[in-house]
């Protein structure tokens, strides 16, 4: 459909007024299944006195570079007998005892027939909506008072309690988050609002990664999820509260695929680069980096603090890495200004050097790459078919050389079509060995980590990382993909071409809010693609 | 007849796997009196493997026609390193040379790639047990795009109480995405389950014996109730499913299916006389090789595909700062662009990390050969495949490894090396001749499971002169 066409199709259902962004299509709804995070949040705070050890999970699939990715859900035999186990292993012990049911279902007199069936039905109507995320209907209401009384009667009021959580916890209701159409007042609009409910899911969902508080359903019971304004006004509230953390870092631990560090390869690093170097380590160097990020969300939010920033959280391991005064043993963090001359934000942290590195060196057209494809959304083209992708080794007759220099005769001549820009930015990190520490020096030599970016609105020559990532932060390429990854973060699937004027629409937004998350956020909550859907087919 | 959870209390195992040690070579007998059903495992490993480590001479052979020799009187140092191994049992054996992994060179000749598969691992992983075009999506590495073989056949032998497959193995990580060989469909990995416990507690920790009359405690009968529960979980499937769009039932249909599954297996007891003892004891890979002689023997599942680890190097011999990866590249002469990277080392270590995962693989023929069925073992009812990532180390997808152990009482005709001539124009230009592609190992596999197919994923792909690859019909040379 053409922009025009959307736009005008939006004030043809009275959405014109909107001071959102509402220039471009609304792509499909598909039906969700909770992530394993948002399935591990919503327990988590459905029930925040209970923390039973669970059975992994399957991984979820990630075909398009995020974990919520609805198309890729499909559910298995394994994962469904996880759910099962999980929900039996929650209701065993949210009714583990007389006091433990009592508090579950608020109740405290169900001895006698009366009052059992008052807390029964109180119970199934409370619980229920809070796992349901609305109010059940008669139908399900009456599905699960059946099931209560027949589970009371063969074993006791407990047990029904416990079996009937058991059994909310694995319903569809629960776990995927459905919008049925009869939700909605009947229209003949094929463009419709969001239903209150379904939007306090979508809300709680992107930006707690997790079930609707209270306050969201009674907002959405009162009608106060309508307006444009009543969603921004959410958010804000929302943005502000701890929770809005977990997306912070699950955006950006996906998005920058920093969790790569926890890969086999780099529970090991060579002698030559880092006899130090433990599985304590690569763990420090995952939550060092959900430290930083957290902390830079929370307290500055904006895009290029992520990328520029020098506080760091630091432990023994990381203190070492960094090569800073810390503390004595792994369990405690404190934080630290990494030095000025060394480090500038997420980049030039642990998790991202050593993750993009082999162990036993550093790759620069790695690192290059992963600038190119994650923070300006380019794609580079493949190697040619049987080209060496060996790391490159010095000949001792040759007299010494930096890895640097190795690379560069590696992808001399017409590799540079590609090697130009990846080496480009991959040079810049050349300050930082395959274990994420600063060097000056490598065989004998000093090290040149300068280099050209292209292929951005901050083209130019830089001297370093630190350079490298200052210009980053200040662009508006970098910032318009980070739009369109928290875009497609934010509707489970990869933005449709309809939809790509209001990635551009939200880029500029964000642009001009100097990289303000939370704008950002904002903007994609109050957008029409997020807050309407599409009326299915007849 | 005493059911699974009765039978482990007697034992004194309660719920949980800890367990009784069984010594590898005790046979017992399923004394079921239907006939042995047919079962099949895929055992994949990752990369590649050298073929001076498994191909042997012909006598007599030629390159232009189908050629074999006898296994059976091949004395053990006649084997390729690998195969030593598996000498006592040759006469179980097909080693097949000459396959191609054809479908990867016609994906890679022709699908969008991009840096995140320079090697091409992804395809490889994606095309291996699918025979199809991957699915590919632009900054990510590709991924299956159709359901694959083992998941297939899980279709097609599942029953009630039975588990259509079983995924067992170690995540293989080749571009540091997790690659599992195994898809539920397009884009879909199947679960692979790491854990021997967690998996022993898949197949028999949830059995629900009905009542027998004796007194029950609490916890027993609300164990009793799962089965109910699960019935109204699967009808709130049902409920919600009807108010949504089809796009969103059929989501929920197939939720609400394996729910019915699950529901079914808590009531389905292991075969009466099967031995459902477990060790949780040893290196994972034996473990879980005991599990799945388990699950068959008590016929809890007929498709199993294990997906082997790439182990630290100094579990077969080699320095701990040294790694599979660039080992592999390196262990080929000649060929590619590896071949000018080639060291003896790393040749050496890749062949021993064949004998590493050819030990594994005895030590499963043996647990299959311990369990007597009719009028052979439980390894003579079942089609065990043996194929690796890719061809070679160096990343080829020609020439692939190949070894089919058991079968025997499925059609095929064991005991014998074959070769296959190569004869095909590649998919991709200025490449070497083809063997029978492995979309035509698969469709042989289904004919040993009984099934009539004559093709597995693509019917054909394109040859880089303009004709086209026919990927149909069993390897007809394998069989009685």
């Amino acid at each position: 459909m053409r922009r025009g066409a959307v736009f005008a199709l939006l004030l043809a259902i009275g959405c014109g007024n909107d001071r959102g962004v509402a220039v471009s299509g609304i792509g499909p709804a598909p039906l969700r299944r909770l992530s394993n995070t948002e399935y591990l949040y919503a327990l988590n705070d459905l029930f925040p006195a209970i923390h039973p050890a669970l059975p992994p999970l399957p991984a979820d699939n990630s075909v398009t570079g995020f974990e919520n990715e609805a198309q890729a859900q499909a559910p298995s035999d394994v994962r469904i007998a996880r759910f099962e186990a999980i929900a039996n292993l929650y209701a065993a012990a949210a009714t583990q005892d007389t006091a433990a049911v009592a508090a579950v279902t608020g109740c405290a007199d169900w001895a006698t027939p009366t009052g059992a069936a008052i807390c029964s039905r109180d119970f199934i109507r409370t619980t229920g909506a809070r796992i349901f995320r609305r109010p059940m209907t008669s139908e399900e209401e009456a599905h699960f008072t059946q099931r209560f009384t027949s589970w009371a009667t063969a074993v006791d009021f407990s047990a029904a309690v416990q079996l009937t959580l058991s059994a909310m916890l694995q319903t569809p209701q629960f776990l995927y988050r459905a919008e049925p159409p009869e939700a909605l007042a009947p229209t003949t609009d094929p463009v419709v609002p969001v239903e209150a409910y379904a939007m306090a899911s979508r809300l709680s969902f992107f930006l707690w990664e997790s079930v609707p508080d209270d306050q969201l359903l009674r907002a959405a019971a009162a009608g106060e999820l309508q307006t444009e304004d009543d969603i921004r006004q959410q958010a804000t509230r929302m943005l502000a509260d701890p929770r809005a953390l977990r997306l912070a870092w699950d955006f950006h631990r996906q998005w920058l695929a920093l969790d790569r560090i926890m890969n086999d390869e780099h529970a090991v690093r060579t002698s030559e680069i880092d006899p130090a170097w433990t599985t304590a380590t690569q763990t420090s160097a995952l939550r060092e980096s959900r430290m930083f990020i957290e902390r830079s969300f929370a307290e500055v939010g904006t895009l290029d603090d992520l990328l520029t920033s020098r506080r760091a959280w630091v432990n023994s391991e990381m203190a070492r890495v960094y090569a800073v005064d810390g503390p004595p043993d792994a369990d405690t963090w404190v934080e630290v200004a990494l030095p000025e001359d060394r480090r500038a934000g997420i980049l030039t942290r642990a998790a991202f050097l050593a993750g993009y590195s082999h162990r036993g060196g550093t790759s620069p057209p790695i690192r290059g790459n992963a600038i190119n494809l994650r923070l300006l959304c380019q794609l580079p083209a493949p190697p040619p078919d049987g080209v060496d992708l060996s790391m490159p080794v010095a000949d001792p007759g040759n007299g010494p050389k930096t890895n640097r220099m190795l690379f560069a005769e590696r992808t001399a001549g017409g590799c540079q079509t590609c090697h130009h820009a990846l080496n480009g930015f991959g040079f810049g990190f050349e300050s930082y060995t395959a274990s994420g520490a600063y060097i000056t020096q490598q065989a004998g030599l000093p090290i040149d980590a300068s280099g050209t970016i292209t292929g951005t609105d901050v083209d130019g020559p830089f001297a370093n990382a630190i350079e490298l990532s200052t210009s980053l932060g200040r662009s508006k390429v970098v910032h318009r993909c980070a739009a369109e990854k928290w875009l497609q973060y934010a509707l489970g699937r990869m933005p449709t071409l309809d939809e790509y004027g209001l990635v551009d629409e939200i880029g500029t937004r964000f642009i001009a809010s100097h990289g303000d998350l939370r704008t950002l956020l904002t903007e994609i909550v109050a957008s029409q693609t997020f807050r309407m859907r599409k009326q299915p087919a007849p | 007849m005493m059911k699974r959870r009765q039978l482990l209390k007697a034992l004194g195992m309660g719920g949980l796997a800890s367990l009784v040690t069984l010594g590898a070579s005790r046979r017992s007998r399923a004394a079921d009196p239907a006939p042995p059903p047919r079962r099949v495992i895929y055992f994949v490993t990752a990369h590649g493997h050298t073929p001076n480590s498994w191909m042997m001479p012909v006598p007599g052979g030629s390159d232009s026609v189908v050629s074999e020799r006898p296994l059976t009187p091949v004395l053990r140092d006649e084997l390729g390193l690998m195969l030593q191994p598996l000498h006592p049992f040759r006469d179980r054996l097909l080693v097949v040379e000459g396959l191609s992994n054809t479908v990867n060179l016609a994906n890679i000749a022709d699908a969008l790639r991009d840096h995140t598969d320079p090697n091409n691992h992804s395809v490889a992983v994606a095309g291996l047990l699918t025979g199809n075009r991957v699915r590919q999506q632009a900054g990510v590495p590709c991924t299956g795009g159709a359901r694959s073989i083992d998941q297939e056949l899980a279709l097609r032998t599942a029953a009630p109480g039975r588990f259509g497959s079983r995924v067992y193995g170690f995540d293989y990580v080749p571009n540091l995405t997790v690659a599992p060989f195994s898809f539920l469909g397009p884009g879909q990995s199947t679960p692979i389950v790491a854990s021997p416990d967690v998996a022993y507690q898949d197949l028999l920790g949830g059995y629900v014996p009905p009542p027998t009359g004796e007194p029950r405690d609490r916890a027993q009968v609300i164990a009793s109730l799962r089965p109910s529960v699960l019935d109204m979980v699967g009808r709130e499937y049902e409920f919600l499913g009807a108010r949504l769009d089809a796009d969103g039932k059929q989501r929920l249909d197939a939720h609400r299916a394996l729910i019915r599954d699950l529901e079914l297996s808590l009531g389905a007891g292991p075969s009466a006389l099967c031995d459902p003892s477990f060790s949780a004891t040893d290196h994972k890979v034996t473990q879980f090789m005991r599990l799945v002689r388990l699950a068959f023997a008590c016929d809890l599942t007929r498709v199993v595909t294990f997906v082997a680890p790439v182990p630290q190097c100094p579990e077969f011999g080699y320095p701990a700062e040294a790694q599979v990866h660039p080992y592999a590249h390196q262990a080929m002469p000649g060929g590619s662009a590896c071949g000018a990277m080639y060291n003896p080392v790393a040749e050496h270590a890749i062949q021993d990390l064949g004998v590493w995962y050819a030990n594994h693989f005895v030590y499963l023929l043996e647990q299959l050969d311990s369990v007597i069925e009719g009028n052979g073992t439980m390894l003579d009812n079942t089609v065990v495949v043996w194929v690796p990532e890719l061809a070679t180390p160096h990343h080829f997808h020609n020439d692939t490894f190949t070894v089919i152990a058991g079968g025997g009482n499925l059609g095929l005709r064991t005991g014998r090396y074959v070769r296959y001539p190569r004869t095909f124009t590649s998919p991709q230009p200025n490449h070497v001749l083809l063997g029978p592609a492995t979309n035509r190992l698969h469709v042989s596999v289904l004919r040993a499971m009984g099934q009539p197919d004559d093709s597995f994923g693509l019917t054909s792909v394109p040859d880089s002169a303009g004709g086209t690859i026919p990927l149909v019909g069993p390897l007809t040379e394998l069989f009685s």
